[in-house]
């Protein structure tokens, strides 16, 4: 019952033959489709549903929206009717609205964010089959990530103003669409201001995450990888082409995951990351990082926030 | 790089600290600065998108596709352009505008 996963993504890019090479050749998602206004959808091969990623040609970088898939079409009603007594007003968009999906929810997180809910998204089946699968697909280009992982938002946080959206956003995640918050970050005088969170509907320890910063923007999303070998031939395939790489190779302390920070052509950030974590089980405790460790938390083997972590992003909306 | 033509490289000036570093007309402001090791000129997405290495520059240059999230076409009439999608195309002298948006006079709260 409810959100599933998350479904796709939808970021705005400035040179889509860029973008392309970007998305295809360096990250090695598949392409599925365009359409006639130039926007292109793309897959990792372990996906099973059409797309994960929407790119739109822009003359703004950053996303559009961000949708997450429930799992039977009641839950869009129930789930409507959660939002709407939550007091966030929801639009129900016909089956179309979002390309090869059923109907669709569409509304504003607490931080501004654009979100839809979907049931239904057009199957096409995952690059190894189903029957006697291989471990793996021939010809994957670049990285070869299997599927979009997550996303993180940044949400605004004034605290000496009293504005907390990492806080708004979570507790509607949690209250509504029955997240479980699995990670956070406690900031402040008395170490209780939420100045990050991670959260998750399956059992990996995040299908997203926001965290404070001046305005609304996205962050990064995330692609996964098994391992560290492959994180260190993703590393080695972005160089060959020139990505411009935010942090190289290294583990969060938050999650546990292997990681690369890279921009697109458009500056968007993207990161590869591998590795399950640990199994997020619903009775799992929460895990608490405190602002003296924060560096830790984010970059564990340095320790250190680098300065673009939170003031290098691309819009929210 | 041995059989491409020669490329002119022009002087950087970054007016703030009078600091000046060479740029290939095939690199970009920001590409150069970074490659060298200098500082400067905020560093961030390098694709145009975050706006940190907004600068105002006095020269000619030719610049590829900017968000306009950053720099209006008023602001690009003016001069206003992000480094990181700007080459150089004479000698030039830059100003920074884009600012790391961080509090220094106030408590840090985590990440702001
Ligand atoms: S570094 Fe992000 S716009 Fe130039
Ligand atoms: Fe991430």
């Amino acid at each position: 019952m409810g959100v599933m996963r998350i479904g796709h993504i939808n970021i705005r890019v400035l040179d889509m033959d860029a973008a392309l090479h970007h998305y295809e050749n360096v990250l090695g998602l598949l392409r599925a489709d365009q359409d006639g206004d130039g926007n292109v959808y793309l897959r990792g091969w372990d996906e099973w549903d059409k797309y994960s990623v929407i790119l739109s040609p822009s003359d703004r970088a950053g996303m559009n929206h961000i949708a997450y898939k429930v799992e039977s079409d009641d839950d869009l009603d129930v789930l409507r009717r959660r939002i709407e007594a939550y007091g966030i007003e929801v639009e129900e968009c016909p089956a179309g609205a979002l390309p090869d999906c059923g109907r669709s929810l569409r509304f504003h997180l607490p931080s501004g964010h654009l979100m839809y809910l979907y049931a239904e998204k057009t199957y096409v089946g995952k690059a190894v089959s189903t029957t006697n699968p291989d471990p793996w697909p021939d010809g994957l280009k670049g990285a070869g990530v299997h599927w979009l992982d997550h996303a993180l938002l940044m949400c605004e946080l004034d605290p000496e103003s009293g504005v907390n959206k990492v806080e708004e956003s979570t507790a509607f995640m949690q209250d509504v669409l029955d997240f479980k918050l699995t990670e956070q970050v406690l900031v402040g005088p008395d170490g209780d201001i939420k100045a990050a969170t991670w959260l998750a509907r399956t059992s990996t320890p995040h299908d997203i995450a926001f965290v404070g910063g001046p305005v609304k923007g996205l962050h990064h999303c995330a692609f996964f990888l098994d391992e560290w070998s492959d994180v260190l031939k993703a590393a080695d395939v972005m160089a060959k082409n020139k990505v411009k790489i935010d942090v190289t190779p290294q583990r969060h302390g938050i999650t546990r995951g292997a990681t690369i920070y890279f921009f697109d052509p458009s500056g968007n950030r993207n990161e590869t990351f591998a590795g399950l974590g640990y199994l997020a089980q619903p009775d799992m405790p929460v895990i608490t990082w405190t602002e003296d460790e924060l560096g830790r938390g984010i970059f564990y083997h340095t320790g250190e926030l680098n300065e673009a972590f939170t003031t290098v992003y691309t819009e929210g909306a | 790089m041995s059989d491409e033509a020669p490329c002119p490289v022009f002087d950087v000036r970054i007016a703030d600290t009078g600091e000046v570093y060479q740029c290939p007309a095939r690199e970009t402001l920001l590409k150069a600065m970074a490659r060298l090791g200098r500082k400067g000129i905020p560093s961030g997405c390098h694709g145009g998108g975050c706006g940190v290495c907004k600068v105002r520059v006095t020269g000619e240059v030719t610049t590829m596709a900017m968000s306009r999230s950053h720099v209006s076409e008023t602001e690009e009439r003016q001069g206003y352009v992000l480094a990181c999608r700007c080459y150089p195309r004479g000698h030039l002298s830059v100003e920074v505008v884009g600012k790391l948006h961080k509090a220094v006079t106030r408590p840090r709260y985590g990440f702001v």
